[in-house]
């Protein structure tokens, strides 16, 4: 028999079935938290750092990412505070500053409440996310991907650098990439980048409905309950 | 070599080695850790055993062999007993006229005393040199009694008894509850306290269970457990074995960097001869404890220190640390309660077995008890490690230990804590060292590293070096850390190389609050402290290189200009003989001069210069 537990998320008392993470339950009660590593079915291991979450434990608050969070009875999460949305809009700014030529992390970013961003950008054209590794080992055991190298040499690669004849050719890498969702108006030219302002449009709709999640076809793969109900 | 099957054999093994060692009537004791060794102990020590060979002193004296003693800047060390005598800076040419003055005369070889650099007198015992006398060594002095590679030395001074002792007691709960009652706390950075870490994971379900020792120890500087494992590995091995008994584990691992030879070849050691005395393996002593110990040698990756990321390497997978949601005493090593602690705190559990909480909670503050083992470098005139009880004041290490700074300086700051840690200005100095309150003034105890700066360290120069070392070593799993700490060391680049703006410094400031916040594991969480604190307490160092684009300190290259004193220069021209990058042009007997287009402020010609003309402006 399946087993409940009863946690606040923002207030709202939420039954949630024991063992599920604090991000998957928000998603299914349409509260939305903006996530990138992290894909229904797949492992979650909290690398982009944008689920994060005040846990109020004993008077004390810890910030966490909900992704690797499981729910408990009686726990206490905010999502959406002034704390978490300055963080959550510093590390979006981080990551649009990576990579300004993914569709998905402007929108990210955008809806993040990036509006300037601070930092030189660097037009790479990975994250690290982390989605195709895990899609490779986990879903399809196959292990073609993997993780080289250690801090800023840290990329995705082959084993040894050769595409090996485990590879099943499933493309998923490819479909759950990011980087892969064309930019809004093409490739932007080096040392030229911008936040297209057709999010920032989105951002208006966000801040005059808000506890609304904007349905648009930028956030591919990045959808919660509300928005696959919608589409 | 014979089993021990019962406490008995090990407390009648204890006082027969006793007995045969008061036969000895001197005692010489040659420091051979790492430290002295690279200042050539090896050979002192053969040429010392050779002498007393030819002189037959080898049934008199005892020559005994140890570990680190901690004065590693006067190695190689000897003490000789009787007497407390203290020789440094031995040489082998020193053992004739040591073994044929002191040895068979009794008479003090002057040359060899130590000289004290504050007040220049010379010291003949050790008991009486500054450094020593301010301590109280109670880890230390253990390295100092024993042979490490003997584990009849470590019986014989009555090791593995505080083991016999809860054994015979028969009530691990027990061990637990005094633990937690002498207050210990984790000595690798994080300050847990171990009894709740050892009754969290003594509670958990599972009948297999894991005990680890973490030394990988990798701050810059810092060498305290490095000490300890070399020095003593039998005292830890006890550690554990205690810890494993309380917990209910049948398994431990010691996971030492590879870069640590010599604590790798001794701990190997140890846990070989305890296994052949029957102290490491099944029913240990008789009783119903079955422990075993692995050694593991770690890759010299920095984030394999933190407890998660050492697990996954031990698995044999990547050591990347993972989120610890659920903590590591429930679900660790193989998914299976796990209790990791650091060579310091394992190494002071048979301390306190042995000589109850009281005691040991006696020494220290309120929230942190016990000592702490400092490395001590840095501008400081006695560099080496420095044991003293919680709650010292920083000033008393720095002065009373250290000596204050060498060459007519002044000291302006101190780092503690190693990369996770901050930098102290003089005025904090009084600050008693102990886990909260150093975490209050925005540093931290850290693992015990200890660089003292003079007013020739440039903050910003400091908060860029550790920047350096963090990116490279973190792990790059999460954004903040890897893509944050970039950043960060991007913008302390721009400010050292003199392209800072004013607005930067907040920018700053919000990139390293978010990096704390939010990052995976304690690298990252740790990894802004040395840029805080130096913003917090040095914020005008920052501004003068921001506004004036000038370094205070004379380091940042690109702010300083290298001039030749007209007054001073006799014209000899070795500087300009030096400079590779031919910036400096003159005549023979004429001043030089140096052309700033050319310098490259490499500070080769400073070193040349006879006359100290030339200066950085």
């Amino acid at each position: 028999m399946e087993q409940y537990v009863e946690l606040t998320i923002d207030g709202a008392k939420i039954r949630a079935k024991k063992g599920t993470s604090v991000l998957d339950t928000a998603m299914e009660y349409g509260i939305c938290i903006p996530h990138l590593c992290h894909v229904p079915t797949l492992s979650d291991f909290g690398a982009c750092r944008l689920c994060i979450v005040e846990h109020v434990l004993n008077g004390r608050t810890k910030i966490t990412t909900s992704c690797t969070l499981n729910v408990q009875e009686g726990m206490v999460i905010l999502t959406n505070t002034e704390s978490i949305r300055r963080l959550r809009r510093n590390i979006a700014e981080l990551l649009v500053a990576e990579a300004p030529n993914s569709r998905a992390i402007q929108d990210i970013a955008v809806r993040c409440g990036v509006k300037e961003v601070r930092y030189p950008f660097r037009n790479k054209n990975c994250v690290l996310c982390g989605r195709c590794v895990r899609v490779c080992r986990e879903m399809w055991q196959a292990n073609a991907l993997g993780f080289i190298g250690r801090g800023k040499e840290r990329h995705v690669d082959f084993p040894f650098g050769v595409k090996p004849d485990f590879c099943k050719n499933c493309n998923t890498c490819i479909d759950l990439c990011p980087m892969t969702i064309t930019p809004c108006p093409g490739p932007m030219k080096p040392g030229e980048e911008y936040l297209c302002s057709k999010c920032e449009g989105q951002l208006m709709t966000t801040e005059q409905i808000p506890d609304t999640c904007v349905w648009c076809d930028l956030g591919k793969g990045f959808q919660c309950a509300r928005q696959v109900q919608s589409g | 070599m014979f089993k021990l099957k019962h406490i008995d054999d090990l407390e009648a093994l204890s006082s027969r080695l006793r007995q045969k060692r008061e036969e000895f009537m001197a005692v010489i004791t040659m420091c051979a850790g790492t430290g002295c060794q690279a200042s050539g102990a090896r050979v002192v020590v053969d040429a010392l055993d050779k002498e007393m060979r030819e002189k037959g002193l080898l049934k008199k004296v005892r020559l005994l062999v140890t570990g680190c003693h901690g004065f590693c800047e006067q190695g190689p060390i000897m003490v000789i007993e009787p007497g407390n005598l203290f020789y440094c800076h031995v040489r082998p040419e020193d053992i004739n006229e040591i073994v044929s003055e002191t040895i068979q005369e009794g008479n003090i070889v002057e040359r060899l005393l130590y000289t004290d650099p504050v007040s220049g007198e010379k010291i003949s015992t050790e008991r009486d040199i500054p450094f020593y006398r301010n301590q109280q060594r109670i880890l230390l002095t253990q390295n100092k009694i024993v042979d490490p590679r003997s584990i009849e030395d470590y019986i014989a001074t009555g090791g593995y008894l505080s083991l016999a002792k809860v054994l015979a007691q028969n009530t691990p709960e027990a061990v637990v509850v005094e633990i937690t009652a002498s207050g210990l706390r984790g000595r690798g950075g994080g300050g847990f306290p171990t009894g709740r870490k050892w009754s969290l994971c003594r509670a958990a379900s599972g009948d297999e269970k894991y005990v680890i020792c973490n030394a990988d120890e990798g701050d810059p500087g810092a060498y305290m457990d490095r000490s300890v494992l070399e020095g003593n590995p039998h005292l830890v091995l006890e550690g554990m074995l205690i810890g494993a008994w309380a917990i209910g584990a049948q398994q431990g691992y010691v996971y030492v960097r590879n870069e640590y030879p010599l604590a790798v070849e001794h701990i190997r050691l140890a846990v070989k001869q305890a296994r052949q005395l029957g102290l490491l393996g099944d029913n240990i002593l008789g009783s119903e404890l079955c422990f075993d110990v692995e050694i593991a040698r770690g890759g010299g990756a920095f984030v394999c220190g933190e407890s998660t990321a050492l697990m996954a390497s031990l698995e044999g997978k990547v050591g990347e640390p993972r989120p610890k949601d659920v903590h590591t005493v429930e679900d660790g090593l193989w998914h299976k309660p796990t209790c990791l602690n650091n060579v310091e705190t394992w190494a002071n559990v048979p301390l306190i077995i042995k000589n109850g909480a009281d005691w040991y909670a006696a020494q220290g503050t309120e929230g942190s008890k016990g000592t702490k083992i400092f490395a001590l470098t840095g501008k400081v005139k006695n560099t080496g490690l420095v044991e003293v009880p919680f709650g010292t004041p920083l000033r008393t290490i720095i002065y009373d230990i250290g000596g204050g700074a060498p060459d007519g300086g002044e000291v302006k700051a101190v780092q503690t804590g190693g990369p996770s840690g901050g930098c102290l200005p003089v005025d904090k100095f009084d600050l008693p060292v102990d886990f909260d309150t150093l975490a209050e003034a925005g540093s931290m105890v850290g693992s015990g590293g200890m660089v003292v700066m003079d007013q020739r360290t440039c903050m910003v120069d400091v908060a860029k070096y550790f920047l350096t070392f963090l990116q490279d070593e973190s792990c790059g799993k999460c954004v903040p850390c890897r893509i944050g700490i970039d950043r960060m060391l991007e913008i302390v680049t721009d400010i050292s190389e003199g392209r800072g703006r004013p607005e930067q410094l907040e920018l700053l400031e919000d990139l390293a609050e978010t990096v704390c916040e939010t990052s995976l594991c304690a690298l990252g969480k740790t990894a802004p402290n040395p840029v805080l604190s130096t913003l917090r307490y040095f914020r005008d160092e920052y501004e003068a290189h921001i506004e004036d684009k000038r370094c205070p300190a004379g380091v940042c290259r690109e702010l300083i200009e290298y001039v030749i004193d007209a007054q001073k220069c006799k014209g000899c021209g070795s500087c300009a003989e030096t400079c590779s990058h031919g910036a400096i042009k003159g005549e023979e007997k004429q001043p030089y001069m140096i052309d700033p287009q050319l310098c490259r402020r490499c500070g080769m010609c400073i070193d040349v210069c006879k006359l100290e003309a030339i200066k950085v402006a």
